[in-house]
């Protein structure tokens, strides 16, 4: 038995010192530190070369634009600019602010806002750049603290793509031309956001602080000291860290999961509208097989007609979600409801179909990527109107790359439009005649849908839009579902702006 | 010993190059790497030019012969995703799995050995059962599952050890303990039944003739031969945990090697893939080496094999 004593000494030092060393996490309201959890891992620091949407939320953070967009009126407002003026339909006459810093302390200047510009210009290999060399010909040095930026062509969404795209660089940053080194603000960024980098691990940890220079803009001054943003990809172990005080805020919570969490008392569910919409678009050109059954409308207008969305958001996706009956957000500018409507009807769908020539049904591939439980409902319903569907639930990679092969017949798709409260910023993607997303193989469609980007009346544009989207109701080229819900966790202790477009803004958080 | 080392490290050569080979012509079929690295929608005509600037279009043995090469002078590439050498990204990961998978082993020692050594002391008895009850257990219960339960009463409700991350020490205990509870059966089943054995051997009932009883003979003569075999299952196990971690680290937000085989499968980049299969099936490789080893220096008769 002497044995014993010193193996049980042992074990209670080394549970002593493991207790000993447990380390208060530096997190919440007595810190002044918001400690926030992705999903997904921060690798790069610089939003100009990425399109995700955990990047813009930090970007938002640490990174300035030429405009604002309003949160709540989704008005664009001069932001490092001080005023703006139209000299003619191409041309846009920009003055600077001359109070803004960066945050290694030195001034921006038309220079810097030229430099970056000319980057984005001369990086439009790039992916993110596309759509803004899509519009941009050129950007000049006017005055020390002013710009002239020259367009390709009329184009309403200029100073939108300006506010939501560009962030300003300072001069020199990435190198000069030809010799470009795009990597040179991933892991350290000098920006001109409410808060800086105050350390940076990639994939684990970023921390930032507020930046006492940072100008009087529209954002306004935020209130927090610190924020720490952590990856955790495991929705479950956020979920721990949110009930035991080490996190203050995570989002895309599953409804299920973010109602059971609030009853919990130990921590907030906060639900809101996202910008994201669903929509089956279907293959009416014909491109998956010539001649098949969606390529009838009667087909088409029979799916829509099938799908009892009301029961699937009843049941299903809960929150704010609302149906929607045409092919945008409703909150977008541009959008309309005023177009074609159906109802859930089965025996008019099965009607349909068997008018269309097809009394014992056919069968459908129908494509999906997320939304598993949606897209079983879906599939469920289409079953019951006698469309033998074949559910395909894949990687959205795989997806992309059929549908890429023009293979998909059909897929439940979703869009959050970048947080964009235009109808632009899903149309072009969607409607373009080379886009692989456009099944409708209708050039009237693409005529109306991105005819609205190259006037700047916003009278003549709702028209376009309201026309194309009546096109697209009518014909039945989509099957528009539902606008989803944001779910967010907070703990008790922050106030959280729930956004209106399902864009957090969380340099707008605070203590209680 | 010389020729069996020879002859066990020959073989681990052949199976490390048979690996090298799947791991790089698997990935490089599966996924095109041009259009990997040019991202979803990308112009076709970029998709081509970087086919070309990186070699992608040569033949595919030529390719891997450059990669082996590369590999062997020690350059193992650059990730397009984390922007980085891989072998740096490698290297920066390595130490906390490292760390997770031997404090993994040593929960699985210190949990397997003293109870494989009751239920041997006392077979068929209650304890006995109790033991080979949680092998049981052990053996069914998958790591997600078991690491959030773990969550929910040492970090939610006791509040004893941090949720997740791994910046101290005691970040690791609650890991360290769901990946070492999988390894929990075979090592106690191994000890138990080598107890078992080692008990009823003559030596022992000499030894017992003699005088020798209680926990004497039990570790300075039985213990001795009986955990023979559990070295080199041990050594066996490290392996496993070194390369097997992806889960643990995902549920308790690790970044070690298995955080980063999962995100660069996620984002695609094959370069890190490919290196992250290759280390993980070499150093299993390695280890099953120094276990074969291991064994037939404890056991001369194995050599003969």
């Amino acid at each position: 038995m002497k044995i014993k004593t010193p193996i049980i000494k042992s074990v209670l030092m080394i549970l002593m010192f493991a207790l000993a060393a447990v380390q208060p996490v530096s997190a919440g309201k007595k810190d002044d530190t918001m400690v926030i959890a992705f999903v997904r891992e921060i690798l790069n620091l610089d939003y100009m070369h990425t399109t995700k949407r955990e990047y813009i939320m930090l970007s938002d953070l640490i990174d300035e634009t030429l405009f604002h967009v309003d949160e709540t009126t989704f008005e664009i407002k001069p932001n490092l600019a001080i005023s703006y003026n139209y000299s003619d339909d191409k041309t846009i006459d920009v003055v600077l602010r001359q109070d803004v810093t960066f945050h290694d302390g030195s001034k921006m200047t038309a220079d810097d806002v030229y430099y970056t510009y000319q980057y984005v210009i001369e990086d439009k290999a790039n992916k993110p750049h596309k759509t803004t060399v899509r519009w941009l010909e050129s950007v000049e040095k006017t005055g020390p603290y002013s710009v002239r930026f020259r367009l390709k062509t009329t184009y309403p969404l200029a100073l939108r793509d300006m506010a939501r795209r560009i962030r300003i660089r300072q001069n020199g940053i990435y190198g000069t031309t030809g010799n470009y080194d795009k990597n040179n603000q991933a892991a350290t960024l000098n920006g001109l956001g409410p808060y800086k980098v105050k350390s940076f691990d990639p994939g684990k940890e970023l921390i930032l602080e507020r930046f006492d220079k940072y100008f009087e803009g529209p954002k306004g001054k935020s209130a927090i000291a610190k924020i720490k943003i952590r990856s955790i990809p495991d929705l479950g172990t956020q979920q721990a860290e949110l009930m035991t005080g080490n996190i203050d805020w995570i989002y895309n919570v599953p409804m299920d999961v973010a109602q059971s969490m609030g009853k919990t008392g130990r921590a907030v569910h906060l639900e809101g509208p996202s910008m994201r919409i669903g929509f089956i678009p279907l293959d009416a050109g014909g491109y998956s097989g010539e001649g098949n059954p969606l390529t009838k409308v009667n087909v088409r207008r029979a799916i829509i007609h099938a799908i009892d969305r009301e029961n699937i958001i009843t049941n299903l996706v809960g929150g704010t979600s609302k149906v929607i009956d045409s092919a945008c957000h409703p909150i977008q500018f541009g959008c309309t409801d005023d177009v074609r409507k159906y109802e859930y009807n089965l025996e008019k769908a099965k009607a349909l179909i068997a008018d269309a020539g097809y009394p014992d049904g056919f069968k459908l591939d129908l494509w999906a990527y997320r939304e598993q439980q949606v897209s079983e409902a879906i599939a469920s319903d289409l079953t019951k109107a006698g469309i033998k569907v074949n559910l395909r639930y894949s990687k959205l990679s795989a997806l992309n790359k059929a549908r890429r092969a023009r293979q998909i017949p059909a897929y439940f798709g979703t869009w959050a439009s970048g947080g964009t409260a235009d109808v632009a910023a899903i149309a072009n993607v969607h409607w373009s005649i080379d886009s692989d997303r456009n099944l409708s193989g209708d050039p009237k469609v693409t005529e109306l849908m991105l005819g609205a980007e190259n006037t700047k009346d916003p009278g003549e544009r709702k028209e376009l839009y309201s026309k194309g989207l009546q096109l697209i109701a009518d014909q039945a080229y989509w099957v528009p579902l539902y606008a989803f819900t944001a779910n967010y966790l907070t703990s008790k202790d922050l106030s959280f702006p729930i956004p209106l477009d399902g864009l957090p803004r969380l340099y707008k958080t605070s203590w209680k | 010993m010389l020729r069996y080392f020879i002859r066990r490290g020959f073989m681990a050569l052949l199976v490390a190059l048979t690996v090298s080979i799947a791991a790089f012509v698997l990935l490089n079929v599966a996924v095109d790497p041009a259009m990997a690295i040019a991202g979803e929608d990308a112009d076709l005509l970029l998709v081509e030019q970087i086919r070309e600037q990186y070699g992608f279009d040569r033949p595919i043995f030529i390719q891997y012969f450059d990669w082996l090469f590369r590999i062997m002078r020690g350059d193992f590439g650059e990730s397009y995703y984390w922007n980085k050498p891989v072998g740096e990204l490698i290297l920066s990961h390595a130490p906390v799995t490292l760390q997770l998978a031997l404090m993994a082993i040593f929960v699985t020692v210190i949990i397997s050995i003293p109870l494989a050594t009751l239920a041997a002391l006392k077979q068929n008895s209650l304890i006995d059962r109790f033991a080979l009850s949680t092998a049981v257990s052990a053996q069914a219960i998958p790591n997600f599952w078991l690491g959030l339960i773990m969550i929910i009463m040492f970090s939610v409700t006791w509040q004893i050890f941090p949720v997740s991350g791994d910046d101290s020490f005691v970040h690791f205990i609650l890991p360290s303990f769901v990946l070492g509870a999988s390894s929990v059966p075979a090592v106690m089943r191994l000890t138990r039944n080598g107890l078992l054995d080692v008990m009823t051997s003559d030596y022992i009932r000499t030894a017992r003739s003699k005088g020798f009883g209680g926990l004497r003979l039990l570790f300075k003569h039985a213990m001795r031969n009986a955990l023979l075999p559990v070295v080199s299952v041990l050594a066996v196990q490290l392996g496993q945990k070194l390369g097997g971690s992806v889960i643990t680290e995902s549920v308790f937000a690790i970044n070690g090697l298995g955080r980063l085989a999962l995100e660069s499968i996620l984002g695609g980049d094959i370069p890190t893939v490919q290196m992250l299969v290759f280390v993980f099936a070499l150093t299993f490789v390695i280890m099953t080496l120094v276990a074969d080893l291991l064994n037939a220096w404890l056991d001369p008769r194995l050599r003969l094999g």
